[in-house]
């Protein structure tokens, strides 16, 4: 079942002249992984504002065509109704915490809605062990590291209990630790919790395992959608000049030299267990 | 930034950081009018000396100690005017020197007084208790907002001012040199970035806010809510306790002067 569609999406900024994507056309099905990337202004940002309504409410501009979002025509309803069904994290953490603590952050948007108390504090106590972030609730924001911030704005947005969850390169400010963590917490939300994922990335050698579909965007355009091993082992995934895992890089070159390992890997694991076979193989 | 330090609100518990914000708040309004009330040493030498357990209890001594030491230039400020003024029109009662000092002593004890109590309340009353205060008594949410993100984001602010100054300090720019206007225009280029990076952080709060559903309800619900206990009751029985009590001394009970009580 769809819950996202764009037909020839097209945008362009107030005080642009030129659009900053043109003709979007993609479809998201409810509970999916999909991995959005592109090389930086490509539109993506931009493309993520449009799914819960920031665009065109909050940022005026031009839109046109056509975008569902939960069986909701995004132009016809305010940010605020659309925010219940579309969370939207950002690139950085530190500024959408408002709150002197975690867990009156994680309260924030339930105390927007209107909620009764109880209920606020049963999902505010449910966002936060789900992030695996409980022990914190009593810090303030500027007490915890980068990872941790980016966890608690995961959980306020979970708190929401939206049906898709957006996040803008959430990892850009963190480590590589601090964003295996921030993956495997989002790879939770999609598998136990059946939310569907928009993840934005660079790291594609860290983020590309989880993902069911990758697309892939340049100069404003889309310009692959597919299953990830098929996105990347293209010859235009290289000409973007996005960050191929490198797995897929090596499986390509061994390919090059006329070896050839049968799937293409994604992982390093993928791709170490692959030659392994492929030795044992060899040698028998 | 050890000048910022005040704004990172440490969590501690005490039966002076436990009680409501508003009943705290009554107690230095309370304080603030004996204070305004009296005009000789002795009575705000005894609010001065009186206030002190408190601070103890709270276990703010340190903190306390600081802003006493801050406000003491201004101290001597107000001694100083009051002891030239005094001396200049002393028609009036005031002739005699040791009167004129003891009189000074008074005006200055009632500034110290004003900032004990005032200490005692931004030192145990947390930003989002005050904020939650503020709600409950009627403040538009909007504001109220407002107030607790400025305290939240002012750490933050601190830290990219001094990643400012460093990045320019190593682009060659000398703050501590030249005169004062010269110091002063010195820092033009940490301003102006320290400026647009405030404007877009405001900017991706408003989008961040949105995306949480800000403005849904009319009726906001707040997570916490600020209840009376027994001991704030306790506090407002007192705190109406040294009211009744200052204004009746001051109206039908004359006070010796401490030089007189010496003197005699």
């Amino acid at each position: 079942m769809e819950i996202i569609r764009t037909e020839d999406l097209t945008y362009t900024y107030p005080i642009s002249s030129k659009p900053a994507f043109r003709d979007v056309s993609i479809t998201i099905d409810k509970g999916e992984f999909v991995l959005l990337t592109g090389p930086s202004g490509c539109g993506k940002t931009t493309l993520c504002r449009c799914f819960n309504g920031l665009i065109p409410h909050f940022y005026s501009g031009k839109l046109e065509g056509e975008i569902m979002v939960a069986g909701l025509r995004v132009p016809d309803h305010p940010i605020h109704e659309l925010a219940q069904h579309v969370g939207l994290v950002f690139q950085n953490p530190e500024n959408q915490l408002f709150a002197l603590s975690v867990e009156k952050d994680v309260a924030f948007g339930l105390e927007n809605l209107g909620l009764p108390r109880d209920e606020i504090r049963e999902r505010v106590d449910w966002a936060l062990k789900v992030t695996g972030i409980y022990d914190l609730k009593d810090r303030a924001p500027y007490e915890l590291s980068g990872g941790q911030q980016q966890r608690v704005a995961i959980a306020s947005i979970l708190a929401m209990r939206p049906e898709v969850i957006v996040l803008d390169e959430p990892t850009s400010f963190l480590d590589p630790l601090g964003a295996q963590k921030i993956f495997e917490v989002i790879d939770r939300l999609n598998k136990r919790l059946g939310i569907t994922i928009i993840l934005v990335e660079h790291r594609l050698d860290l983020a590309s395992k989880y993902a069911d579909r990758v697309i892939i965007m340049n100069e404003g355009r889309v310009v692959l959608n597919g299953r990830p091993r098929d996105v990347f082992i293209s010859d235009e995934a290289q000409l973007v000049g996005v960050g191929i895992p490198k797995a897929t890089m090596l499986y390509k070159l061994l390919r090059e030299n006329g070896i050839e390992l049968g799937r293409v890997p994604i992982t390093a694991e993928e791709a170490s267990q692959m030659i392994r076979e492929a030795l044992t193989h060899d040698r028998g | 930034m050890n000048m910022f330090d005040g704004f990172r609100f440490r969590r501690v518990s005490s039966p002076i950081h436990d009680m409501d914000p508003r009943v705290k708040f009554l107690y230095v309004l309370v304080i603030f009018a004996a204070a305004v009330l009296f005009d000789q040493l002795l009575p705000l030498l005894v609010l001065f000396v009186a206030q002190m357990p408190l601070i103890l209890v709270a276990g703010v001594k340190r903190e306390c100690m600081r802003s006493m030491r801050g406000s003491s230039l201004f101290a001597v400020i107000i001694f100083a005017t009051n002891m030239l003024s005094l001396y200049l029109y002393s028609g009036g009662g005031y002739g005699s020197i040791p009167s004129i000092i003891e009189r000074s002593l008074a005006m200055t004890f009632r500034f110290m007084v004003l900032v004990e109590s005032f200490s005692i309340f931004f030192l145990t009353t947390s930003p989002d208790h005050l904020g939650l205060a503020l709600e409950q008594s009627g403040v538009p949410f909007d504001l109220c907002f407002a107030f607790t993100t400025a305290i939240r984001f002012v750490p933050v602010m601190a830290e990219e001012a001094q990643t400012i100054i460093d990045a320019q300090k190593a682009r060659g720019l000398e703050l501590e040199r030249g005169n004062f206007i010269r110091r002063v225009k010195n820092y033009v280029p940490v301003l102006i970035p320290l400026l647009v990076n405030s404007i877009r952080r405001s900017l991706e709060l408003a989008e961040a806010m949105e995306s949480r559903a800000w403005g849904a309800s009319p009726k906001r619900t707040n997570l916490y809510v600020l209840k009376m206990k027994r001991s704030d009751y306790y506090m407002i029985i007192t705190s109406l306790i040294i009211l009744v009590l200052a204004a009746y001394i001051r109206l039908y009970i004359s006070i010796p002067s401490i030089y007189e009580l010496l003197s005699a």
